[in-house]
């Protein structure tokens, strides 16, 4: 029997009616058609599903939708404002921080939820950030350039 | 000298950036079509058996199903992308008679959802016959081993051998002879988006697949044969792919079953591999067993090797038959031994077939290479960089009947790293620097999928308002072939990268293109590319000449949207007013270029190759025997670079799957069955694992490559093994021969040291 | 694959024993659902009930008591177990555990509870707790029970909940003066489950330095979290040396029942168990010394 589930997605809110056992990466794809956000696994390991859940990175293959009910989502495509990139995916082009993308919108979602909660963080905090988000094709390395630019203020959002 | 250069040369952002950072890019994975239907495989739980029968009824009663096909639905074509040789096309994929390992496809299902998709397969009942199965090569290879192809004796899959002078009477006059032995592990290599596919069979009889893929004109080629259809009524499209590696040029399971249960239904079907597939029931890395011997003579030079390698292929042949060549090939790299002989045997085996993986037996080769050229650096007293160089191929050396090769820049890297690791080799106790080289190809030369076609092709169109559409073959999953070439374009043309449209998805609309694979992309079809630009540069310069009048005869060239005369370059015309010009002269005609590349007399191998020389440094924790990587530095020649933000990111992600590959990545199996099939317990590096990467280009120039470009990226994996087991060995004094290099086995090493060091006493 | 299932989510604690009551042996728990999810995902749990805990804000919390003893809520997450200022002033050990605990994105939503309930002997949580003699609340609809946290487990991925029953709280005692705790794990990716544990909690005493008490916790070595108290025997009431911490690491290594899988040989469980005790030992002292 489904059940109503009411959550705000980028700014807009949605009311659905799921299945209890839908998980939340499904609503976001499925039923709203964003799919910036990706799966790659089963074993809630790779990260690629990580949105931004009440401020938090979480990863939407490992939460019921239900449990997300009246919750604030930022996925992938909520980051760019008006039209406007936002200042950590202008770095990850800068830095040619993705090569084949899958694991982009994850990377990004943990790092802007690390850009909120921590405007200056360390080194290892970078990295501890996406630690949970696997990149089979960049090393990482240009990843935690892009992220540590940002940080260090070298973007400025755009208005 | 990048200098000269508008384009190429500079940091650009990729093409495909905008659409990767905001998620709009849609991959095979994304896509839903109307219409469309749910496929699921039904696999083999067992490593070898036969199949008796198969009973579908009661899955086809399931609501929602609405079709499963077998064995029996196909025309019974064996399929294999070595078609030159028809007994190496030994996979029929949904099997007719007989699994060959666990994971072999035996059925497929169309339904309305995943969910029932999946519900159905349970209920397809197989009655198989368990037949002997064997898992370990050596095994295979006895008499009375379980038989798992008809045509092949003793399971030998594929031989090879490579071989110019004498070796036995070439180790009499050695002075130093060294005789070890080697074994290399499996790998997966992980793309981040799995094997999938979209086939949608229209009722014209004509099929569309779209397929994350490294080649869609094999596919296309492949999937026809095995359908029984023309060619060209296939097409395949590659939307933006999450990753090759090497696991994604062969015609797999999700692409052929789709195709069939959509050529039932004249629907679209989607059938995309879960992450448990990926590992057990795609191709993956080559494990090998390897003997090798060496000898050197006391004035240094390396003057015999030989090498005998037996690798597990798997059930089916893939892709095996070119990384056994290769190994065989790597073998001897990149050093000028005058005596060489490789055997080379690759025998079938009840697990899943091992292919490509980046480096495509590179890796293997140079681990077993690298470590026993610093085993007779220790037995001659020389230093490890020392006996390397001493020994290296140079410009213009001809491997024997081999290769021949023009540029190379491995001397540059020996200095490179001397001058990088300068003051560091000095090292606290139980840290250690290993050092490690390689020679990489830039595309193959043998023709083995018996293609008519050149290797590569592009076609250049240019429109009234001067925006250029690139067509090529390339299929970028993720190296950044799209960007290399379009700046290629855009640097021959004379334009800004932002005036190019790449094209390159699509069988119907792009020239063939044998793929990205081998590291063929930069040299080959970037040759291609450079080659159709300068046919439609030259239709734009005939034009411009006539309307410029100069007095005497002047060379005329592009860039910066300005046609200029070399010279005189403060005369020039716009290029946008020229190309609206060449148009109206041609009675409207678009402009269009054309190019194409094929090696002509360039040996056995491949035209052109790359050359790194990496230096790892690792600290051993010598009680518990983990090992950490500190930094990996790689220093490299790749020519004339084209993108260096692109080049880069081959240097940092080679590192992190090589890495993996030698220190933590493995499939162990029992009786066929691989034990980790899931991301978490197969390990992989992290952010967090991560060393400090550092690449260094160093300045060469290679006239067979566009602007003297050559491959970066493949070659970059295969050093670190070697590299990282030598690290080991300076840090603590064991040498692990095994892979990967686990805590485990350095602690047992340290021990078994420790033991024999008491009983010497 | 995940079955079709009953679900409702409860708002307060006395409306999910009540629940628990009424559906006995047919519901399962969610909590964060970081482990529960995988094993539903992979059809290895198939309940007709989940009951959804996540939202009891009620179970949700870190606060200290008069007697300075630490409580959390069992669905406190480790994120907010990781950064809570209280824990990292005075329990910092378990901050650092937390801190190493899978990812960042998986401490943001799973619970301390939820962990410590799903019974992985590989578990981070668990043998911090029991250095740090934590007990726990379970409570059920007929009442509260108060239990050791190290008597908490039975088996692999089995405790002593019963059906009808739920764990509420964690308490931390108010750790000793001169007493240092110490936790790390082995393994070669560094946010993997450890394929050993250990924690030790070591208490000085303030005359001359020996050892007073002692609680050596091995994880991944047994079927559940385990303490070697053979190791035990031999430090208590002596000045710990080197050669003594080494020999703990000796018995604890014999103590311990390691299996063999695809990570590791129980042989090598073993060795790593040896070193460790000898290490996180003299961590623990150093830390027992500053305190």
């Amino acid at each position: 029997m489904r059940k109503e589930l009411r959550l705000t997605v980028n700014g807009q809110p949605y009311e659905l009616y799921v299945k209890p056992k839908t998980l939340l990466v499904e609503v976001l794809r499925n039923n709203l058609g964003l799919t910036g956000t990706k799966r790659s696994c089963e074993s809630s390991s790779c990260g690629v599903c990580t949105v931004i859940l009440n401020g938090m990175a979480v990863k939407s293959c490992s939460i019921l939708a239900l449990q997300a009910d009246g919750a604030e989502i930022t996925t992938v495509e909520g980051l760019a404002n008006d039209g406007k990139l936002h200042p950590l995916q202008r770095a990850f082009l800068d830095y040619g921080a993705y090569q084949c993308g899958f694991c982009t919108a994850g990377m990004l979602t943990s790092a802007k939820a690390l850009l909120d909660e921590n405007t200056k963080p360390t080194e290892e905090q970078i990295r501890e950030a996406i630690d949970g988000n696997i990149c089979r094709c960049t090393g990482y390395n240009s990843i935690i350039r892009a992220m540590t630019a940002v940080m260090n203020g070298e973007y400025k959002e755009e208005k | 000298m990048s200098d000269q250069y508008a384009v190429i040369g500079k940091s650009h952002i990729k093409v495909d950036g905008h659409a990767k950072v905001t998620g709009s890019a849609k991959y095979t994975f994304d896509m839903v079509l109307p219409n469309m239907l749910y496929g699921k495989i039904l696999r083999s739980p067992h490593p070898h058996a036969k199949i008796l029968k198969i009973d579908t009824s009661l899955a086809e009663k399931m609501i929602g199903v609405k079709a499963i096909v077998t064995g029996k639905d196909t025309l019974g074509h064996k399929n294999g992308p070595w078609r030159r040789f028809p007994e190496l096309c030994d996979e029929e994929i949904l099997c007719r008679e007989k699994v060959r390992y666990i994971g072999d496809p035996v059925a497929a299902v169309a339904a309305v959802d995943e969910d029932t998709a999946e519900a159905a397969i349970d209920l397809i009942d197989v009655e198989y016959e368990l037949l002997q199965a064997v898992f370990d090569p050596l095994e295979a290879m006895k008499e009375g081993a379980p038989k798992l192809h008809e045509h092949a004796e003793r399971n030998i899959n594929v031989t090879r051998r490579i071989e110019w002078g004498d070796v036995n009477e070439a180790f009499e006059k050695c002075d130093y002879i060294l005789e070890d032995q080697f074994h290399t592990s499996s790998q997966a290599h992980l793309c981040m988006e799995t094997h999938g596919a979209i086939a949608d069979f229209g009722y014209d009889g004509k099929l569309t697949v779209w397929t994350s893929t490294q080649s869609n004109y094999y596919i296309q080629v492949l999937l026809a044969g095995m359908l029984g259809m023309r060619e060209g009524d296939v097409r395949v499209i590659k939307p933006p792919s999450g990753g090759g590696f090497g696991s994604k040029f062969e015609l797999d399971s999700a692409q052929f079953c789709s195709a069939l249960l959509s050529q039932k239904l004249r629907r679209p079907v989607k059938i995309i591999l879960t992450r448990e597939e990926e590992f057990t029931a795609t191709k993956r890395k080559t494990p090998m067993y390897y003997y090798v011997k060496v000898g050197a003579q006391k004035n240094g030079t390396l003057l015999a090797k030989e090498v005998r390698v037996v690798t597990e292929g798997g059930a089916y042949t893939a892709m095996g038959s070119t990384a056994l060549y290769l190994t065989g090939f790597y073998s001897c790299m990149p050093y000028k031994w005058a005596h060489y002989r490789y055997d080379g045997y690759r025998v079938y085996t009840n697990t899943a077939p091992t292919s490509a993986l980046r480096g495509f037996g590179a890796p293997q080769a140079y681990f077993a290479g690298e470590s026993m050229i610093d085993m007779l650096a220790a037995e001659m007293k020389m230093d490890s960089i020392e006996i390397r160089r001493k020994n290296a191929v140079t410009p213009h050396y001809e491997v024997p009947g081999q290769a021949y090769i023009q540029s190379c820049g491995l001397n540059e890297c020996y200095d490179a790293i001397e001058k990088y690791m300068k003051g560091r080799w000095k090292l606290p106790p139980n840290r250690g620097i290993g050092i490690g080289n390689y020679a990489f190809m830039s595309g193959g030369i043998f023709n083995w999928f018996n293609t008519p076609y050149a290797f590569s092709a592009a076609m250049v169109k240019i429109n009234i308002d001067g925006k250029v559409d690139l067509f090529t073959g390339a299929c970028d999953t993720g190296q950044g072939s799209d960007t290399t070439l379009a700046m290629i374009c855009a640097e021959e043309l004379g334009v800004h990268l932002e005036d190019i449209r790449v094209h390159a998805e699509d069988t119907d609309l792009g020239p063939a293109d044998l793929g990205s694979w081998g590291s063929r992309e930069t040299l080959m079809n970037g040759n291609a590319v450079k080659m159709a630009a300068a046919d439609a540069k030259r239709q734009l310069l005939e034009f411009a000449y006539a309307k410029m009048k100069p007095n005497v005869v002047y060379d005329l060239d592009i860039k910066d949207h300005k046609i200029y005369m070399v010279d005189r370059p403060e005369r020039y015309v716009s290029y946008f007013d020229i190309v609206s010009d060449v148009i109206r002269a041609k009675e409207g005609q678009t402009i269009i270029g054309r190019g194409h590349y094929t090696p002509h007399r360039k040996g056995m191998v491949s035209p052109a190759w790359s050359f790194g020389v990496q230096a790892v440094e690792v600290e051993v924790d010598p009680e518990t025997g983990k090992v950490k990587l500190i930094e990996i530095v790689t220093a490299h020649d790749c020519g004339q670079v084209i993108n260096p933000i692109g080049v880069l990111g081959q240097v940092e992600g080679a590192t992190m799957l090589a890495a993996g590959g030698a220190f933590c990545e493995d499939q162990p199996m029992d009786n066929g069955k691989i034990l980790n099939p899931s991301i978490g317990d197969y390990k992989v590096l992290r952010s967090v694992d991560m060393p400090k990467t550092v690449g260094i280009e160093v300045d060469t120039y290679e006239p067979e490559g566009p602007f003297g470009a050559k491959e970066a990226g493949e070659g970059l994996t295969s050093s670190t093994a070697g590299a990282m087991a030598n690290a080991v060995y300076n840090a603590v004094s064991v040498r692990i021969r095994d892979l990967p290099i686990t805590p485990g086995k350095v602690l047992k090493a340290l021990k078994e040291k420790k033991e024999k060091g008491k009983k010497e006493k | 694959m995940i079955n079709d299932f009953d679900y409702i989510a409860p708002k307060t604690l006395k409306e999910t024993l009540t629940l628990l009551d009424q559906y006995r042996e047919d519901y399962k728990i969610i909590a964060g659902g970081q482990s529960l999810l995988i094993m539903m995902r992979q059809g290895l749990i198939k309940p007709n009930y989940l009951i959804d805990i996540h939202g009891i804000s009620e179970l949700n919390y870190i606060k200290t008591d008069f007697k300075k003893r630490l409580r959390i809520g069992a669905l406190t997450t480790h994120r907010a177990i990781e950064r809570s200022p209280v824990i990292k002033k005075s329990f910092s050990v378990l901050a650092e555990m937390e801190n190493r605990l899978a990812s960042v994105q998986t401490r943001n939503w799973g619970s301390i509870g939820g962990n410590l309930c799903h019974g992985d002997p590989a578990g981070d949580p668990a043998p911090v707790l029991i250095a740090l003699n934590a007990t726990l609340t379970i409570t059920g609809v007929h009442g509260e029970r108060n239990i050791l946290v190290e008597d908490f487990f039975l088996d692999y991925f089995e405790t002593v909940l019963e059906h009808g029953e739920l764990l509420s709280e964690i308490q931390v005692p108010t750790i000793p003066s001169n007493t240092g705790i110490a936790y790390t794990k082995f393994n070669v990716i560094e946010s993997d489950m450890a394929i050993v544990g250990v924690a030790i909690s070591i208490t000085l005493t303030s005359k001359d330095g020996h050892c007073e008490d002692v609680r050596i916790v091995l994880a991944n070595s047994a079927p559940k979290p385990m303490r070697a108290k053979q190791a035990e025997d031999l430090l208590r009431g002596k000045k710990i040396t080197d050669h003594l911490l080494k020999k703990a690491g000796e018995i604890s290594s014999d103590e311990a029942d390691p299996i063999s899988d695809i990570h590791a040989s129980a042989e090598y469980r073993r060795e790593l168990v040896k070193v460790l005790v000898k290490r996180v030992g003299e961590e623990a002292i150093t830390r027992a010394k500053k305190s």
